[in-house]
Parts: structure tokens; sequence; C-alpha cells
């Protein structure tokens, strides 16, 4: 049969163009789940893209260090206090071009702080990413402090602090990483009498050392193309002035040893005990035989405090809380709750009573399977959550820095954490200190009514007792 | 054969852009022969799901003599069953990482878990077997009935704010399906009747009024197996007429009302505005208007109050999303009685603006964002998703709403937004409440 050769070749494009088509769309199916892109800019800005299509919106999260080994309550307030004149919402007069750009990214952003890093989380629409890299340009080169929003800002220091945040719990944060770091040391609330007396050149002196490309990491989700990205954030990011030479920085070393910390809060709510425990990084092999203790102990509703047969109260009646933050060089557990007045020291008591235990009642095998168990389902639970992924991250590049061993988080862990490993690890850290006369571990913060505390608290040492007001 | 050809051409061509529709969440549904409908939502790239009852059942469907009587079930779902003991629920789960939560309101009720997506069947046992054998005892009732008793009466005997905001509900909602607290009347809650709570329960657990709603990580066809083994043989519901929403009317006319209490620390005042029903298709603009004044995200009241004004009063604002009415409720609070009194000016000011002037198209793009991306968010998160999917098939027995909504919030318009504050920020459709210190 005769075809006129024009229609064969115009049949040929369709055919291709067709099978283009369809590679297109199946490609989109293909590259469905997240895949990680690493850069390190010019400029030095570490960059981690998680290429995830699935996702409508993109989240992005800023880590800017600060040398939690090198804080003290002035450099604390310092930091503090920049933060707020860059970012507080209530601080925008005379507007900043940071706000204003925030405001057109979606305003849907987030700033928190530790003594190691301050955390700038936002999520906006694909349609601003293109604006993203300026937004950057313009933290990274922030020129818009004003004398009046700085003197605002000392003056309402603590309601702007304490504003839309547990407070409590990062109050009772910072008395434990003191205490455990022991580098810096409340005496009492932050602190008017240290705030009024910074200025403004020493927040232009911090932002200058502190907010530099090569000083932060960027982890940014979503459907994004990582070149297109790399390409705008080497264009808009223009070269930082030579870094300052750092003072040597001191190793850390970790005091783990008791102190119980009362801070004193006028409030008719019932008191908070928060609990601190420090465990090795994520990324090292002996995080996980923490995790199994600190779960033995205090997971609800299954823990040993829940099943102790000398508990003097319902413990069943109170819930633990568990929080891990993740630091640089190790991890702090903090257990939470709020319970009666009348109730404080016999959780105490009860706590400490049966982390003793693990001297003789080492951890079992039931014990060590349930806490794995909970571990991979709540590792599994997380994958539901869109900043998914950006922790890990976290955690490698600081494995990487720190020249500790690679990062192996999640299951791969387990292939290495026997059951043996995880009851030694506990005996140092509970059982034969404990033995051997040496100190308790664990750093307490209670947070209430001083004076009702105090009356509840009959057998603990007075010395033990540091009390801070507000 | 060129026709074939040709449908094949229409195929390859068509199939990429179908696949970036397919970005969209998906919802379908199927019916088991006893009347119960189950909802899927799945989600492939996570390792985790959401198991959800949704009761379009809620304080609303009280016997008016027996107010409360489903608040009380919020409680009594995790006191056991037949086969578990109270607690056991949250025990299992919680074992497995997961989590477990639950809440009855006035128009639906609503419990879940989310958990490993390879431990869903335990998910399926644990709701069916509340559902055939909520363990609804003499013991366990009163104990729950002393419980809200014990916890609500503190509240009441400590709290001048939860007492006042309670007034102003019962203020703005007077004579509408919301007008009594979730727990009914406080006095008369440990005196409810306990076979009257057993009975009603044979209508809370009907599954003609259940929506069994999963979302996440799942394989439809062992899902569907897991849901026959558990859920075919509770029995059949009668389905009863399930109320048709409209929006209620709620009165018009500007009520203010002065308390005075003795010792005092901080003088306060409540404003209750009534506000668009979630079934209304003002919803949307007066949400708007809620980010654009009390979001901390926004907060623009904050602002005009605090940092334009100087008035240094603290502002806490909620908003009661129900189905058929609504109420934004803005308590403003300061020491200093001159500043409220200020405050209140201000406040005042600022609502006749907002029905006088356009906001400008900064501030309109900047809100509309922040809502599309907390949509966006909302359904990200699994049981949040369930929860929405849940409330709009109640509202509007539909299940696709995703884009319709991402496209309605795209194309809010400053205009749009003038219309709805004129209507709603009028002075007849507010409730105050002025609570002052007593000077001596």
């Amino acid at each position: 049969m005769f075809m006129p050769k024009r229609n064969s070749s115009n049949r040929c494009l369709f055919w291709i163009l067709g099978g283009i088509l369809l590679l297109l769309g199946a490609g989109r199916e293909l590259f469905a789940e997240t895949r990680l892109f690493s850069f390190t800019t010019s400029k030095g800005l570490t960059v981690k893209v998680l290429q995830d299509n699935n996702m409508p919106f993109i989240h992005a999260q800023l880590h800017i260090f600060l040398e939690g080994n090198a804080q003290n309550y002035t450099s604390w307030a310092i930091s503090q206090l920049t933060v707020m004149n860059m970012f507080v919402r209530e601080l925008n007069s005379p507007p900043s071009n940071l706000l204003g750009m925030l405001q057109r990214q979606g305003n849907d952003y987030q700033v928190e702080q530790n003594p190691e890093y301050i955390k700038i989380s936002m999520n906006f629409l694909p349609d601003r990413l293109a604006a993203f890299p300026k937004l950057l340009k313009e933290i990274f080169y922030y020129q818009s402090f004003h004398l009046k929003k700085f003197n605002q800002s000392r003056e309402n220091f603590w309601s702007l602090y304490s504003k839309n945040k547990d407070w409590r719990k990062e109050m009772a944060f910072l008395l434990a990483y003191q205490q455990i770091v022991g580098n810096f040391y409340f005496k009492g609330l932050l602190f008017q009498e240290f705030v009024n007396k910074i200025n403004l050149a020493q927040l232009r002196s911090f932002l200058l050392k502190t907010f530099r490309p090569d000083n932060a990491i960027l982890i940014i989700k979503g459907k994004i193309n990582p070149y297109f990205i790399l390409g705008m954030i080497e264009k808009d990011l223009p070269q930082p002035s030579p870094q300052p030479a750092k003072a040597k920085k001191e190793e850390i070393t970790i005091n783990a040893s008791r102190k119980v910390f009362v801070l004193n809060v006028n409030s008719p709510e019932l008191p908070a005990i928060y609990w601190f425990d420090t465990a090795p990084a994520v990324t090292e092999a002996n995080y996980l035989p923490y995790f199994i203790g600190n779960f033995t102990l205090f997971g609800f509703p299954g823990g040993r405090i829940y099943k102790s047969e000398k508990n003097q109260f319902l413990m069943a009646g109170y819930k633990v809380n568990t929080e891990a933050y993740f630091l640089k060089n190790f991890t702090i557990f903090c257990n939470y709750l709020r319970l009666n007045y009348n109730d404080l020291e016999n959780f105490l008591l009860l706590v400490d009573q049966e982390r003793r235990k693990f001297a003789v009642q080492p951890i079992e095998r039931k014990e060590y399977l349930d806490a794995l168990n909970f571990y991979i389902g709540r590792a599994q639970i997380d994958t539901n959550r869109f900043d998914f992924g950006l922790q890990g991250e976290i955690d490698r590049f600081h494995a990487k820095s720190s020249g500790s061993l690679p990062a192996r988080i999640g299951t791969e862990l387990f292939q290495e954490v026997s059951i043996n490993r995880v009851v030694q690890v506990m005996d140092e850290q509970m059982g034969n200190r404990h033995k051997s006369g040496g100190k308790e571990k664990g750093v307490v913060v209670l947070i209430g009514n001083a004076a009702l505390i105090l009356n509840n608290l009959k057998i603990l040492k007075p010395d033990t007792i540091e009390l801070l007001t507000d | 054969m060129r026709v074939t050809k040709a449908r094949i051409f229409c195929c390859l061509v068509i199939f990429p852009f179908l696949s970036v529709f397919a970005q969209t969440i998906a919802v379908n549904s199927f019916e088991l022969p006893n009347g119960l409908k189950v909802i899927l939502s799945p989600s492939n790239d996570m390792q985790a799901a959401a198991v959800c009852v949704y009761h379009m059942r809620g304080v609303r469907n009280d016997p008016p003599e027996s107010r409360g009587i489903n608040y009380l079930y919020q409680y009594l779902m995790f006191d056991g069953n037949e086969n578990l003991e109270p607690y056991d629920h949250v025990l299992f789960i919680n074992k497995m990482g997961g989590t477990v939560s639950g809440r009855v309101n006035y128009d639906n009720s609503f419990f879940y878990e989310l958990l490993p997506a390879q431990e869903i069947n335990v998910a399926l046992w644990l709701e069916s077997e509340r559902l055939k054998s909520l363990r609804l005892q003499d013991r366990n009732i009163d104990y729950h009935k002393n419980q809200i008793y014990g916890r609500i009466n503190r509240l009441w005997e400590s709290n001048q704010n939860f007492k006042a905001q309670t007034w102003v509900n019962a203020k703005v909602f007077e004579g509408s399906a919301y007008e009594y607290p979730l727990y009914g009347d406080l006095n008369k809650i440990r005196f409810l009747n306990n076979d009257r709570i057993r009975e009603n329960y044979q209508n809370f657990q009907n599954l003609a009024n259940i929506l069994l709603i999963i979302a996440g990580k799942f394989d439809i066809n062992e899902l569907k197996a897991g849901i026959n083994k558990f859920f075919q043989d509770i029995p059949p519901g009668r389905r009863q007429q399930n109320p048709v929403f409209g929006v209620q009317n709620q009165g018009k006319a500007y009520q203010v009302k002065n308390w005075l209490i003795p010792g005092l620390k901080k003088n306060f005042v409540v404003y209750g505005i009534k506000s668009p029903a979630k079934i209304s298709y003002n919803f949307i603009y007066f949400d708007f208007l809620r980010y654009y004044l009390t979001d901390p995200r926004f907060a623009r009241l904050d602002y005009f109050l605090n940092t334009v004004n100087k008035l240094n009063v603290e502002i806490e604002s909620s908003f009661t999303d129900y189905m058929e009415a609504n109420c934004l409720t803005i308590e403003i609070s300061s020491p200093k009685r001159i500043n409220l009194e200020k405050a209140k000016y201000v406040m005042e000011k600022e609502f006749q603006a907002l029905s006088t002037n356009l906001i400008s198209n900064s501030d309109v793009k900047s809100i509309r964002s922040l809502m599309e991306i907390d949509f966006l968010k909302s359904m990200a998160q699994l049981e949040e998703r369930c929860l929405r999917i849940g409330e709009f098939y109640h509202m509007f027995s539909e299940l696709n709403f995703f884009d319709a909504q991402l496209k309605r919030l795209r194309k809010i318009t400053s205009y749009d937004i003038l219309e709805s504050a004129k209507k709603y920020f009028l002075k007849e459709n507010q409730v105050v409440l002025n609570v002052y210190a007593e000077e001596k």
C-alpha cells in the first residue's frame, strides 16, 4: 500500500512526541521519592536540597551556628536581642526590609534559638522560590538595625521573649545546659539588668561575626530544581568579609552530675518538673542504648516508674513527655510533666529509686524489644511530617565536621546495638556510678511557686536547691 | 486502525497531564453492606497511616433533658470494652510509637490513631472493638461524670476568663445549637441517668452516622480485607435523617455587660463577634479577616494596639469553627483600666476602617498565601486531613474539595474582604463583656 512520505514522517514525529510526553509523565512518578543534593557555595554556605516532587509547598531551615561553648550571660542576651530586632513582627515600626520580604514570602516563619544555633524555619509557596535567595542575602547582610526599635526591644524584653512560646521549657533547658556544659550561669531569669547594658554596636558586631554564609547550613525541601536554587544563591549572595580569627575552641566537658533548681513563678497552674539527662550525639552508636534506657524508665505507660511496686502515689494519673535536644556533640533528653505540689518529692524519689535499680535489675529482653519497637514505629510515623529528613541532614553535617563516625541513623543502628551493649551502657550511666558512691546524674528543674515547692521537699537536701526568682 | 492509533496517541499526550492532576489529594470511598461508609486517601510516599472514626453526631444531638451525654463519650471511648481494659487502647498504639486522640464537638466527634503503616489492622481492630462493646458500666460512667465535674468546677471557681468566655459564647449563640457548653449544665452532669447514657450510645455508634476515614500508606487489598474482617459483623445502623445544615440566624443586637470582681489583678474585656457558619460561602472571607487581625504571624490588632498606640495590652483570641454559626472571641487585658478603654476605642475604629477601606493588595497577597500554606500543611498531616475530609463530607456530601478550596483561596480579593467586614463587624453583631476590678 502506498503511503505518502510526508504522512509517514509526520506519524513518526507524533509517535516520538508522544513517547517523550510519556517519559515526562512517567519521570514524575520515577522521581516521586525524596532525593538529596548537597552543595557548598563559593561563599561557603552549605546547601542541602531535599527534592520532593509531591510536596505542594517549600520548607526551608537555615541554621546559624553559635559557639555553644563560648556562651556567657551577656552574649546570650546579645544574640536574643539581635534575633528580636531582626525577626520579631511586633518591632516593625519603622518597617524593615527583612520583615517586608518575609511578609511577601508568606509570613509563615519561626525563629528558635538555643546555645548552639539559631534556627530560622519557613514555609512558602513554590512561586516564591525565586525570591528566596534575596531573602537569604537580606538575612546574612542585615543592615536595618534601628535605635528606636532597639530601645523598644530592651524595654519590652521579657514580654517579647516569652510571647507565643513555652518559655518555661526553654528556661529549664537553659538552666540544664549551663549546668551540663558549665560555662555560664544564671542567677535569675534573663535578665533586665544584663539586657540594659547591651548597646547596638554589640548587636552589629555579633551579626558580622555570626550571620555568615560560611557559618550556616541551609536545608530546603520541596519541589525544587536543585541547580536552579544553587545558581540563584550563587548569584545573590555577595562574598562575605574575611572571617575574623576564631579563638581556640575549648573542648566541651560534660558535667552531668545532679543539680536541682527551683524556678519561682507565680502562676495558678500546677508546677512542672523537667528532668534532663545527657546522652551521646544521635549519630553515635551509643545513642540508642541511652534512648532505650530512657524509654524503659519514663516511657508512658509501660515504663518502670509506672510499674513500680513501691509507687507511693498514683503515677498513672500523670503522663511523662519526652523530648530530645540534638546538639552538635551530645544529646539532652528532657522528660517533663506537671503534677501536684505534694507529689513532687514522691516523683523525684521514685525516679531515683528506679534509676538505681538498673544496677541490680538490668534491662530485660522485653523492655529492650518494646523500646526498639517504639523507636522504629516513631521513626516511621515521622515520615508523615513535612520536615521529615531535615534533622537527619543536620546531624550528618555535624558528624562530618566533628570527625565522628559516619552518620548511622534509624534502623541501621539496631544491627550494632545488642541488649548486652544496652545493659553495659545503662550500667555505666546509672548502675556502677551509683554503686561506687559517685554522684547521681541528671539535672532537675522545678518550676512553680518556690515557697510551696520548698515546703513539699522534705527529704531532698536543701544544698542541692538553687532558688531563682522572677 | 487509524482510529485506534489516534486513541493511543491521545492517551500518550494526555497521560503526563493526568499525572500532574494526580498531585492533588486523592480521595475515594466505598460502603460496607452494613452501611459503614469508608473513605480512603492514600499517600504512598510515607510509612505512616491514620485511622479515623468520624461520628456525624456531637453535643448538638444531646437530648435537651440530658445535655452533656455525648461529651462523656470523649472519655468513655478510652475506658475499655469487652476485650480491653481501660487505656489498653492507648497502650497498644503508644507501644508502637503511635498516637491516639479524640474529641467530641458540637457538630461531630472524631477519634483517630496515627501509627506505622504496617500496623493499620491493629487500629482497625481497636476501633471496631469500641464500636461493638464500649464499657458503659455504672462505675466507669460515674467516675468520668465526677472527673468532668471536678475539672470544670475548678476552672469555674478559679478562672474568671473561663467564666467570662462561657457567658459571651452563651450570648453569641443564644437560641442556637451552640448555646450550651459542651458539658451541658455543670450542676446536672453528675446526675445524668446512666441508663440514658447507655441508651444514647446506640445512636452515637450507629454505623449509618459514622465515617471510617483512612489516610496514608496502605495496600488497598489488605486494607479492604481488614475492614471487612473487623467491621462487617457490626450490626447495621438505622440511617437517621441527618440534619441538613443551614446557616443559623444569630440575633442582631449589640449586647454589653459589666462585671465587677473584687481582687481582680487584670481588667479585661471579651468581644464575641458573631461570624459566618462553616457551611456559608462567606466563611473563607471572614477567616481571612481573622488571620488579618489575630493570627500571631500577622496580628494586625496587636500592631495597632501595642506598636502604634503603645497601649501595652495583652491580646488573646479564639475561633469556634462550628458548622452552622461561629464566634470570634477577642480578649484584651491590662492592669491599667485606662489602657483598656483606649484599646476598646482603637478596636472600634479599626473595625470601622475595615468596613470602609480596602485592605492593601500586598496584605491580601500575603494573607492569601499564609492561608494557602496552612491549608496545604493541614492536608500533609494525616489526622488533620482525615478530619477535613470528614467535615467536608458531613457538610456537603462531597469528597473532593482540595482543588475547589485552593481555587477559592487564591481568588480572594480585597473587595470580598471589605464586604465581609461590612457585614460582620457591625456593632449589633458584637457581644461585649467588660470585667473590671472592683474598687474599694
